[in-house]
């Protein structure tokens, strides 16, 4: 990690840290939107246990753009996952927006993931069988019953294509993700996180599977969005290049986070 | 909203799926074919069944007798009440029947029903089956000129006439005749013995022909026709017939229009079943043939017990006076129909102090929408089995082993075909796990964006209940058009295959007959569509278990 990456997160975070104070549990306070403090999470592989995060404390602030960063296998997906509910800890616990979330029933937890997180993979996960802009449009259809969305379709589809083209793909929304590029699939991707109008944007190497090219055009999609619509971003990466241009850096080491 | 437009375009990129539910199709289509024949098939046998039985009927068990049948039939009156329409007696004895055909004598053993003339039409769907016009709108038992149906051929009373006078000639030549009188009808003679002749060649075509012995020589009879008795001419000696002529003592005292003159006179009318007498056969061009052993106009014997403690058969000269064709075999080749006060009088069942006769059984016939059972068990209350030994049935009673073998079959063939369309429940199973598997990912991605389990069930199941409806939509709309064009296909494969696949002559039907019952084919299609549903509920539920992180592992 560079210096002036980790001086820039301690800039920005020194106060916060101090009154966090090592492991003590968040305080409504703090003004994060994201916090975890000592999460556990272990995979079982018949009568083995794989432990992979072993008590990991972090806090996402609010309009910043965090990554977290580590070798592979080093847990980097499972904590995403964790921190987007799509996954339960073994223990230790998950606040957003001073509301526990780890252990919402699974209708909440839909909802949270549906309206406030943004999410992004590496493999873009788009849905073939849909156009570009039904892509975008499917949280939204999520969200409302049959009715409801037609009532609002012509809304949501002004902000799909708004958002199609702030990622520049305004002109491929009748597309198929079989007839694009990678780019132009994590750019829909994008689009389609953002389409809820969510708190904040969870992203699991949103390059990692792009060419230097594609995967500087993301960034540079995303860092703008960051500064234009203050979204707070958690990004997960092994590029140091991307770290560098984090507010904060996490570094996962052997299931701990050894660096803020 | 996703569920709709993600099912719509699973549907739409894969037609394969619908592969998986041709066989629903098939299965729905089958099915209301198979329903729809088979229902026309038993409407029509129920119509033919109860045809010539009456609703519902009191009998005498075997050859037994009811006495007093006017007393039962007031009491029949009071017990039914307003359900009654109209009440017949029945004599039914089992007869032999005598008769002769090219030469030879034949017997067939026949059901000899005596029925009533005014009433046994009301009581039963008699009449029209008769094949003789005149006899329809009331039945008799006498010989008509004209009116029967035109597939009989010649018959009535200008056949029984040219057959006497053909049958006076034959009996010339081969009885005591004078040379003059051998000479005197020679041509005639001789076209006698040729068509006789040639009814002995074994080309069958030519015996064919030799059955109807009467268009050979018909010209030679026209003239005969009005004397068919020669030997009654008192132009001939008495002295040269005497010794043939059994009647000859009875010639002297009874005055010749005072005697039975069968150019003129009929014995005892009877009605026969079309089938007891006549075969259908193919002739060697492949066209359908009737040969009539006997037809209206022809005389034959009928030889029955009589009633009473020592029963001895009796024999009675009957003259056919029609056929009746109820297209069913059972019936058209058993029953015989005579007039009920002839049939108690050779029977002698009337009793010569009362003048009370007896009769096998009573039929009543009930109004339209009538409770048959309930009225038959209010009868057998009244008449209870340990006290009056009868048999008191509904037509359907009767005929019970044979319609509970076609409802046996009915069921048989419905669980048979229910069963292929379970067995397309697992084609669609299979192809469904596989779409879930495929679809893996997907699922993963809708989950992470929120959708709930039921959600992703549901898209799965809409799609089931899609292709379950698609595919039952074709199959009804197949399996009607099947069933509406079904002669037309028979015929299309019977003259691919040369092959006849409804037989006429054994079923008796021009035309397969059909019945779509609207409620079948919505119970089919339910039946179908919740196959589908169901098959499609085990793969739609392991979507909606699929953990979201390990969906979207997969890669
Ligand atoms: N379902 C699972 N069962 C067993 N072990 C698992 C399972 N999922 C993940 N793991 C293990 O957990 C560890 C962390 O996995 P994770 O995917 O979080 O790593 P990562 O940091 O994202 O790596 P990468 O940079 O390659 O994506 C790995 O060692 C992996 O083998
Ligand atoms: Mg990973």
């Amino acid at each position: 990690m560079s210096d002036a990456a980790q001086t820039k997160t301690l800039q920005r975070g020194s106060s916060k840290n101090q009154q966090a104070g090592g492991k003590a549990p968040l305080r409504v306070a703090v003004p994060s939107v994201l916090s975890v403090s000592d999460l556990y999470k272990s995979y079982h592989k018949g009568r083995l246990d794989v432990p992979v995060l072993k008590g990991i404390d972090i806090q996402i602030h609010e309009a910043e753009f965090t990554t977290i960063i580590g070798q592979s296998g080093s847990g980097k997906s499972t904590l995403l996952h964790l921190l987007g509910t799509l996954d339960a800890p073994d223990k230790g616990e998950i606040w957003f927006q001073e509301r526990r979330i780890d252990n919402l029933p699974p209708r909440q937890k839909e909802r949270i993931r549906n309206r406030d997180f943004g999410m992004i993979f590496q493999f873009y996960h788009l849905l073939p069988e849909l156009t570009t802009l039904e892509n975008v449009l499917i949280p939204r259809m999520v969200q409302d019953n049959f009715f409801a969305y037609m009532r609002n379709k012509k809304k949501y589809t002004e902000r799909a294509k708004e958002l199609l083209d702030i990622v520049g793909l305004s002109h491929r929304i009748n597309h198929r993700p079989s007839e694009m590029s990678g780019g132009e699939m994590q750019r829909t991707a994008i689009a389609r996180a953002l389409i809820s109008k969510p708190s904040i944007l969870l992203a699991d190497e949103p390059t990692g599977n792009l060419d230097e090219e594609s995967g500087g055009e993301v960034m540079n999609t995303l860092m703008s969005l960051q500064q234009t619509e203050n979204l707070t971003i958690v990004m997960v990466t092994h590029d140091n290049a991307i770290a560098d241009k984090a507010d904060r850096v996490i570094r996962l080491v052997d299931g701990k986070v050894t660096h803020c | 909203m996703y569920k709709l437009l993600l099912s719509w375009r699973y549907l739409k990129t894969r037609f394969i799926a619908l592969a998986s539910i041709v066989s629903v199709t098939l299965g729905v289509a089958t099915l209301i074919v198979v329903n729809s024949v088979m229902s026309g098939f038993v409407g029509e046998m129920k119509d033919r069944l109860h045809g010539i039985l009456s609703d519902v009927e009191i009998a005498s068990p075997g050859l037994g007798e009811i006495n007093w049948p006017d007393l039962h039939v007031k009491e029949i009156e009071r017990i039914v009440g307003d359900d009654l329409l109209a009440v017949t007696y029945v004599v039914r004895v089992p007869a032999l029947m005598n008769f002769e055909f090219r030469g030879r004598q034949w017997t067939q053993q026949i059901m000899l029903m005596g029925v009533d003339e005014k009433t046994f039409g009301k009581v039963t769907d008699f009449n029209p089956y008769l094949l003789n016009s005149k006899k329809r709108d009331a039945i008799n038992f006498e010989l008509e000129e004209t009116g029967y149906d035109a597939r009989l051929g010649e018959c009535g009373w200008e056949y029984r006439r040219k057959k006497i006078a053909n049958q006076q000639k034959i009996e010339d030549l081969i009885g005591p005749s004078t040379a003059d009188s051998l000479v005197a009808q020679a041509s005639g003679q001789s076209d006698v013995t040729s068509s006789e002749d040639s009814s002995l060649t074994n080309d069958p075509n030519q015996r064919a022909i030799a059955f109807e012995p009467l268009p050979v020589v018909a010209p030679v009879h026209q003239a005969t026709v009005t004397d068919p008795y020669p030997q009654m001419n008192p132009a001939i000696p008495t002295s040269q017939l005497s010794a043939f002529d059994p009647h000859a003592d009875l010639r002297d005292h009874v005055r010749p229009e005072e005697m039975f003159n069968p150019g003129r006179d009929q014995h005892t009318g009877i009605v026969l079943g079309i089938a007891i007498s006549s075969r259908q056969f193919m002739n060697p061009k492949g066209d359908r043939e009737e040969l009539f052993m006997v037809r209206p106009g022809d005389d034959i014997q009928i030889t029955l017990p009589t009633s009473g403690p020592t029963p001895s058969p009796i024999t009675e000269n009957c003259t056919i006076v029609d056929f009746y064709s109820s297209n069913m075999h059972e019936y058209d080749s058993t029953f015989a129909f005579m007039s009920l006060e002839k049939l108690q009088e050779i029977r002698r069942m009337v009793d010569p102090v009362t003048g009370s006769s007896t009769v096998s059984s009573i039929q009543v016939k009930l109004k339209e929408g009538a409770d048959l059972n309930a009225v038959r068990d209010k009868l057998i209350a009244f008449f209870p089995p340990n006290q009056y030994p009868y048999v008191i049935q509904t037509w359907q009673d009767t005929q019970r082993p044979l319609l509970s073998a076609v409802n046996m079959e009915v069921t048989i063939l419905n669980i048979l075909l229910f069963l292929i369309i379970a067995v397309a429940g697992f084609g669609i199973l299979a192809t469904f796990f596989m779409i879930v598997v495929e679809k893996t990912k997907d699922i993963g991605i809708l989950k992470a964006l929120g959708a709930p389990s039921h959600g992703v069930m549901s898209i799965f199941l809409s799609y089931g209940v899609s292709l379950g409806t698609v595919g039952t939509g074709v199959g009804i709309v197949l399996g009607l058009l099947f069933v509406y064009f079904i002669n037309d296909i028979a015929s299309v494969i019977q003259w691919v295959t040369g092959r006849e696949i409804f037989d006429p002559t054994i079923y008796y039907f021009s035309q397969i007959p059909t019945v779509v019952s609207p409620l079948m084919v919505f119970l089919v299609a339910i039946g179908a569509i919740a196959i589908a549903v169901l098959a499609s509920v085990l793969p739609a539920l392991r979507a909606a278990r699929l953990h979201p992180v390990e969906a979207l592992r997969y890669e």
